[in-house]
């Protein structure tokens, strides 16, 4: 039984949080498996591995996407941004994530990484013109303990101080 | 400021860097990865399993489909005395009891690996008739106090319901439906299982880690002491994660048997599958009144279903016979056997459905009558349990009532039904309801330990799932010896510091904080110091000439006998309550709701909502609020979205995905104003703390029904309710 | 997961060359956000994708021209619907697919590949364990006479009644859509109207495009009527869901204000983007009043074949018609 992988491996380099990475991948595995399993990076969670619940949001070449419904592969060539890189590395936090901890936008904290990369990018694209049109661009993240009004009040106020 | 900047959640920052730890996201060296393959057919018998293609996957380590009960014991379903969240472990016989049950276990060296080979495997079987909803032919109806005698599932009956009922001069008869749910917790049920010698290391977040250790222990015929369990943060319990999980047992046979740690993560399908989930229940409730709507009957009748394997229990009627001084009561449950995994308990598990039921039979009679809902609530308040004939410890419910009122602007309602409508067209509709969840309490045992460097570590029973528990025992450490925040450490879901008892009913931050305040008192006994004030501890540890000064403390509700801390210690459920020598103790809620509904495709949008909620004193503001807002949610969710719905041809839930069982997202969701009574209980327990996670839900789904009922004039006594109800 | 073979070619010709390659089976992956995620729960079973998520000049979109707008296919469903031409002259264009998906989703799929999103049918989705003659021709339909509540009533048969889950194909085909498609034996140009097939016996034929041909780019003819439109979309929740039922509107009234270019196509209740032209018609040369725009609703549906729990898609199709032509009335006016 077992053995080595029966799939021709595809060499595939990428950055992630800026640092490059080079990896023999299986073309099956997702980008969210890869970060998770293969490089350590936890921050980004799985919730339901169908793209259906915004868990596993992370910045691919600065966009928001979900790593579980990407092949890694495809990530070969590109820049992948996770949580653990949106700290400053001596500890500063963003403002964005100090605005989820003064509204307390987050409860079991599950989701919480995916909310903040995905509030990061709301902002960036400028879609924080109203509560309304935040929380229509934050619907692709589900909270299930229900912080979504903290989440709409973290992403307005980092998004209006302009960063 | 916020209130939330001022003082924020303790562990807010791991959250938002992404580095609190979760259970599966450990990844010790040389770890394998299990997935499952479940059974395709209703109900039945594994007849043949072929496991070859699997086995021949490249990278498959293991291919397991049986294992003997003397390596794997049958657990005890957690309410018949045991561990685990249901009776039937899976991989034992070939007996198939529901679909999506397990058929066998595969182990490889990637995560890839391991589910293309679940994929393989093929069985075989011989298909049995099976039922899934309450009115199937084969469904199986018990009466409760004969299915399970004991004295705390006997009927409720106070007074002569049924004669007082007969003889009122107003009657409500009417029947609700609640729907089968599912808990989705966004994080997936799974666990990362490492055995170090004869130790079994078990990461998985749980709401019960004594249960997992005690239960895991049995399963194997290992020593508890052998067995770690460590879960500092779970991601979202809502009660699915509150014991032993049937995956358990087999990954770690299955880590021993390669040598190497094992993740194992369900996939979402299979959550829906083999997580509990709230069962479905059908609620009868006649109301009887006077002219006035003063109530003097109700009968509530409910039938819930449970598994073949297991009995479930309905305590529906517990909260819904103390929301009124109704002087006749009576509450006849039964319960229905269907095939599928064991139903358990969901966020306010009866009390949500109950409050459904009831709120919207009150909001009945309320028309009947032609009282405001608000008046007719506040004439039938009461100070005293209508059940025992004891005070309640603390019953605020009119205040809840005025002040939500108030804060709404309730006055301005037209109580015609379709008689408000918006600048758009659309149908304005205002809906009230009450809530009361029980305040219950387990043992908990706290152990505190004060250093020389000012430094104070407390490890006590408890679980963080969301609900702000770590913060609030932090808050009470820092308060009370007057020192900083960050001085405190809190350990807690971890089975190497203390005892876990489960943490669930709304018991958790009630149970941890009065005994995280006794070993206060003893640690300062140790420290020779002043019972309360301000203490300087890095200096009366110095002063004591030790390096650490130790306490424990072990409290148990109030009239709890000893034995029950051993109970706890073997992992086993041993809270108490509501109900108190002297006293019985509820949390209470009031919800007011507004809705809109569009004037020609009927959407229903929820703008605003203001929720004022009895929890006794609030132990920690920001994570209340937060904790009664997500309650809302649920609450927004269940009546207007939320289904899980029986494939019954095929057996299994057929909606098992994050896509289509429709939970809220954040455009679903207006403004949520909250506010708390918050004046201490006086004699549940030193700190004055009552629950508050679950009471939340209670009564938002009414609220929200009562509401459609004033913007449309339409009773729907269904939930979710759907534009379809509403064209 | 099956596993399957990778090749990521940088250009067109390469990539329709390395599809011909790779043997019969093989796919195109764009976004990935849908046949990925079929790969992994096995109802697509490809032993070899060509990747062109990546492709030299799939991406470019020229909102410009005098006489089309021509969106490449591999532009991401968020930059067409966030293009400030389209918000502006066509929003019905810009909010189907604004209203798709969530922004991560329409970061990653593309403008080409959404074309041909497969259905959400959980019978379909659901794998192996159901019959479904589009997933396993001549196996049976699971959803007749089971859960049927997000099936279509227009075009089913009895073989199929899947919904096509689409919006962005729906308001493309209200505005006379063409794409263009390139293949081992050259280019071509299909309608978008002739690009989608009802299921008839053979619901696994979902469109009338080769295995080896790949959709270039969209064009979009310039009209007055893209001024005067709307998506308007019922779902389940107020975002991040498929439709239950969906409706593009677009109008062009007269000074007087009588209408004189009409296009309605239907999304969520028919088996394929649903073009409602007997309802266009009975608008044109009449004033856009409630009654009327209800009686195109009905006009809409009056060939529905509902099933055991989606019979409301009609009453509600038929408001979300008329719903949808006051709005784009609204903005024909303006």
């Amino acid at each position: 039984m077992g053995g080595a992988t029966i799939v021709p491996a595809v060499e595939t380099s990428f950055t992630v949080n800026g640092q490059t990475v080079h990896m023999a991948l299986d073309p099956r595995e997702s980008l969210l498996d890869v970060l998770r399993e293969r490089l350590g990076l936890t921050g980004t969670k799985k919730g339901c591995d169908q793209g259906q619940c915004g868990a596993c949001t992370v910045h691919l070449d600065g966009r928001r996407i979900v790593a579980c419904l990407m092949p890694a592969v495809q990530a070969n060539g590109r820049a992948v941004a996770t949580i653990e890189g949106v700290a400053s590395p001596d500890g500063v936090l963003h403002p964005l994530q100090e605005a989820f901890i003064e509204h307390d936008a987050l409860q079991c904290g599950y989701c919480t990484p995916g909310q903040v990369m995905s509030g990061l990018a709301c902002i960036a694209e400028g879609h924080v013109g109203s509560d309304a049109e935040i929380r229509e661009y934050m619907s692709g993240n589900l909270c299930r303990c229900g912080a979504y009004a903290g989440i709409v009040a973290a992403v307005r106020q980092a998004g209006r101080s302009g960063i | 400021m916020t209130a939330a900047a001022a003082r924020p959640r303790v562990d807010a920052r791991a959250k938002v860097t992404g580095a609190a730890r979760y259970g599966t996201d450990r990844t010790p060296e040389g770890l394998a990865y299990a997935a499952m393959a479940v059974a395709t057919v209703g109900k039945g018998r594994v007849v043949e399993i072929d496991t070859a293609a699997a086995a021949a996957v490249a990278g498959v380590r293991l291919v397991l489909t049986r294992f003997e009960a003397s390596e794997l014991k049958p657990p005890v379903y957690i309410m018949a005395g045991g561990h685990a969240v249901q009776s039937l472990q899976p991989l034992l016989s070939d007996h198939i009891a529901y679909r999506g049950q397990p058929i066998a276990l595969v182990v490889a060296d990637t995560p890839v690996a391991a589910t293309e080979a679940a994929n393989r495997v093929c069985a075989r079987y011989e298909a049995a008739p099976f039922a899934l909803e309450l009115d199937d032919e084969d469904a199986e109806k018990l009466r409760q106090p004969e299915a399970l005698p004991v004295p705390a599932l006997a009927d409720i009956a106070v007074g002569d319901a049924e004669a007082v009922f007969a003889g009122s001069e107003v009657r409500v008869d009417e029947v609700y439906d609640h729907p089968k749910q599912a808990a989705t917790p966004m994080e997936l049920l799974g666990c990362v299982v490492e055995w170090r010698g004869d130790t079994v290391v078990v990461h998985e977040g749980t709401q019960n880690a004594g249960a997992l250790r005690n239960g895991l222990a049995l399963q194997l015929g290992i020593d508890p002491a052998d067995v770690e369990v460590i879960s500092p943060y779970l991601g979202g319990g809502f009660g699915q994660k509150n014991s032993l999980q049937p995956h358990l047992g087999p990954v770690a046979l299955a880590a021993r048997r390669l040598g190497r740690p094992v993740k194992f993560v369900m996939t979402r399908p299979q959550t829906f599958h083999q997580g509990s989930f709230r069962p479905a229940s059908r609620h009868r409730v006649r109301l009887g009144a006077d002219g006035n709507g003063r109530l003097t009957a109700a009968i509530y009748e409910v039938d819930q279903e449970t598994s073949r394997h297991d009995l479930f229990p309905a305590m529906y009627t517990e909260a819904m016979s103390r929301l009124y001084g109704v002087p006749n009561f009576s509450g006849p449950t039964r319960l229905v056997r269907v095939d599928t995994q064991t139903p358990g308990y969901m966020r306010a598990p009866f009390e949500s459905p109950a409050s459904f039921a009831f709120e919207s039979a009150v909001d009945e009679l309320a028309y009947a009558v032609g009282r405001d809902p608000v008046a007719l609530r506040l004439a039938n308040d009461t100070g005293t349990d209508p059940i025992t004939g004891q005070p309640f410890s603390s019953r605020h419910v009119a205040e809840c009532l005025r002040r939500g009122a108030e804060r709404f602007g309730w006055a301005a309602r037209d109580p015609a039904p379709g008689s408000m409508r918006a600048d758009d067209g659309s149908l304005i509709g205002w809906g009230v309801a009450i809530g009361a969840y029980p305040a219950c309490v387990a043992p908990a045992i706290a152990h505190v330990r004060a250093g020389a460097d000012g430094r104070v570590v407390v490890a006590v029973d408890g679980h963080e799932m969301g609900q702000g528990i770590r913060s609030a025992i932090t808050f009470l450490v820092a308060d009370d010896l007057g020192i900083a925040v960050d001085r405190v450490t809190v350990d807690i879901g971890d089975t190497r510091v203390a005892p876990q008892h489960l943490t669930a009913g709304s018991w958790g931050t009630a149970s941890a904080l009065p005994a995280v305040h006794a070993a206060l008192r003893e640690l300062r006994a140790r420290l020779g110091v002043a019972e309360t004030g301000m203490l300087d501890v890095g200096a009366a540890v110095a002063a004591a000439g030790q390096p650490t000064v130790e306490a424990e403390a072990a409290t148990l509700g109030p009239g709890q006998p000893p034995e029950m801390l051993d109970r706890s210690r073997a992992g086993k459920v041993a809270f108490t309550g509501p109900v108190y020598p002297g006293f019985t103790s509820f949390s209470f809620v009031a919800h007011f709701v507004e809705v809109r509904i569009e004037a020609t495709t009927r959407r229903v949008r929820v703008p605003r909502v203001v929720s004022v909620v009895d929890c006794g004193r609030v132990a920690s503001a920001v994570t209340a609020a937060s904790q009664v807002r997500g309650g809302v949610v649920w609450g927004l969710g269940a009546a207007l979205r939320e289904a899980s719905e029986p494939e019954r041809r095929y057996g299994g839930f057929f909606n098992a995905t994050m896509e289509e069982y429709v939970i809220s997202v954040n455009a679903d969701i207006g403004e949520i104003e909250v506010d708390f009574i918050d004046e201490p209980d006086p004699l549940l327990n030193p700190v004055g703390v009552k629950g508050l996670g679950e009471v939340a839900l209670v009564g938002v789904v009414p609220a929200v029904t009562n509401a459609v009922f004033h913007a449309t004039g339409q009773r729907l006594r269904r939930v979710p309710i759907t534009i379809a109800d509403l064209l | 997961m099956r596993a399957f073979a990778y090749a990521a070619p940088a250009t067109v010709a390469e990539a329709v060359d390395a599809l011909v390659a790779l043997g019969p089976g093989a796919k195109f992956l764009a976004g990935g956000t849908n046949l990925y995620d079929l790969m992994r729960l096995e109802v697509e079973t490809p032993p070899a994708v060509v990747d062109i998520h990546r492709l030299a000049g799939f991406e470019a979109i020229d909102t410009a021209g005098a006489t089309e707008l021509i969106f490449g296919a591999g532009a991401r469903m968020s930059d067409v619907a966030d293009d400030p031409v389209v918000r502006a002259e066509y929003p019905a264009l810009s909010e189907s697919l604004r209203l798709a998906a969530s922004q991560q989703l329409r970061n990653m799929a593309t403008v080409g590949g959404n074309l041909l999103q497969r259905t959400r049918c959980g019978y379909f989705r659901g794998g192996s364990q159901y019959p479904c003659n589009k997933r396993e021709p001549g196996s049976g339909c699971a959803a007749r006479g089971g859960i049927d509540s997000g099936h279509a009533v227009l075009g089913v048969s009895d073989a199929c009644i899947a919904t096509y889950p689409g919006d962005w194909a729906v308001a493309l085909l209200a505005f006379d859509a063409t794409i263009d498609v390139a293949g081992p034996h050259g280019e071509r140009s299909v309608a978008v109207a002739e690009l989608h097939l009802e299921p008839g016996d053979t619901p696994q034929r979902e469109h009338t495009l080769a295995a080896d041909e790949l959709i270039l780019r969209i064009r979009v003819p310039v009209s007055r009527a893209g001024a005067g439109s709307t998506y308007l979309k019922i779902r389940p929740r107020e975002s991040y869901a498929f439709a239950l039922a969906s409706a593009a509107a677009g109008l062009s009234l007269d000074p007087g204000g009588t209408v004189s270019d009409c296009r309605i196509a239907l999304g969520g209740v028919a088996t394929r983007p649903w073009r409602c032209t007997a309802a266009e018609q009975s608008l044109l040369g009449g004033r856009l009043t409630t009654d009327a725009a209800r009686r195109a609703g009905e006009i809409a549906f009056a060939d529905a074949r509902p099933g055991r729990h989606n019979a409301f898609k009609i009453e509600l199709g038929i408001r979300t018609v008329a719903e949808a032509l006051r709005i784009a009335a609204e903005r024909a006016a303006r």
